[in-house]
């Protein structure tokens, strides 16, 4: 199966060379496009000098737009599975092969990487997971589906979901309104555990300043796609 | 409503259809999201021939004095206008955001038929 990592990358040159040793020693025989979200500072550079495979966004579209692009690329290159993996070396490409597994199978459209399963490796602030529970219990209600790690950016996908997500991907603070509208279309989610790393250089894109606001944000942006969406049968 | 104001309003809703046909015709402003504004200044051309319409208004809505039946329709037009300003930035968003991508997907093809090709720009 042709299995593409979409890697996004905002102002990562202190991490992106570092994601891809470890995807090319851990991972071998994916391919990989890094989408460069029109970063500030050397990524671009680092990515040509390295001879990274990347896409290079003339403005910057946020992590959505830049996933979507990812999406986009692996729907004209007829991807079996696309896999989402951040660019600033918080997931561990160990795991690919265990996130991909249950798509393989066929026993799911969609493998989200869980922190919360076996809780192990690094598990964010109390603060957050309290965010993220709030989150996980919202779109339980909205949807009937229980994810845990609803805001992980490590996740697969198959063939169906990328042709979905390369049409209807959120833009801002994606990845729970991912979840939610996935399930709502009657594609089939599970959550595979995973260990992630507390990022090591750069900024994560939600600064804790922004923490509030992001929940604010994203609370109504499920509830407005709940009510928005009419609810397809199970695929 | 006196005559006098009945004037003035004339008057005003003049230059408003004046302003709003100049830009029309130097192609400043585009048909589509023109309409809403063309449709607001004929109710008030309505409004100020026919006063009787905004003294139904007042009575009917229950407001004591026409003169703030006025006020709040004009200020209901400006927030569906305002509206309708914010889904046309939602959707050229959306565009952008489509084309953005494209552009990018398009830089990579010619980026590696560059390279195949040997010209190397950047």
């Amino acid at each position: 199966m042709k299995t593409l990592l979409i890697i996004p990358a905002y102002n990562e040159q202190e991490n992106i060379v570092r994601t891809l040793q470890d995807i090319k020693a851990n991972a071998p025989g994916m391919d990989y496009v890094v989408i460069n979200d029109c970063s500030k500072d050397n990524t671009r550079k680092i990515l040509k000098e390295y001879g990274a495979n990347f896409l290079d966004l003339p403005v910057n579209l946020g992590i959505g737009g830049g996933v979507q692009t990812g999406y986009r690329y692996a729907l004209e290159h007829d991807y079996d599975i696309a896999v989402q993996f951040d660019g600033d070396g918080q997931h561990d490409a160990r795991y690919l092969s265990s996130l991909i597994a249950p798509i393989i199978s066929g026993e799911a459209d969609a493998a989200i990487g869980s922190r919360f399963i076996e809780k192990e490796g690094f598990q964010s602030s109390a603060m957050r997971r309290f965010g993220i529970s709030f989150l996980s219990s919202l779109i339980k209600l909205l949807s009937g589906v229980k994810i845990y790690d609803v805001t992980s950016g490590f996740r697969a996908v198959n063939r169906s979901m990328i042709a979905f997500f390369a049409e209807n991907y959120p833009q801002d603070y994606p990845e729970p309104d991912a979840i939610l509208l996935s399930t709502l279309e009657g594609f089939r989610l599970v959550e595979v555990p995973a260990q992630m790393r507390e990022r090591v250089g750069g900024q994560s894109s939600i600064s804790s300043f922004r923490a509030v606001y992001y929940m604010v944000k994203v609370s109504i942006s499920l509830i407005v796609s709940r009510l928005s969406h009419k609810r397809r049968k199970i695929k | 409503m006196s005559t006098k104001l009945q004037i003035f309003m004339l008057l005003a809703l003049a230059l408003y259809f004046v302003i709003l046909f100049q830009l029309l015709k130097k192609k400043r402003l585009n048909l589509k999201y023109t309409i809403l504004w063309i449709f607001a200044g004929f109710f008030m051309l309505l409004v100020s021939l026919f006063p009787q319409i905004l003294f139904a208004i007042t009575d009917f809505v229950g407001i004591e004095v026409p003169s703030n039946a006025l006020f709040a329709l004009i200020f209901f037009f400006v927030i569906i206008i305002l509206m309708a300003l914010t889904s046309i930035v939602s959707k050229q968003n959306e565009q952008l955001k489509r084309m953005t991508q494209t552009i990018a997907l398009l830089e990579k093809r010619i980026r590696e038929l560059e390279a195949l090709s040997g010209h190397d720009k950047t």
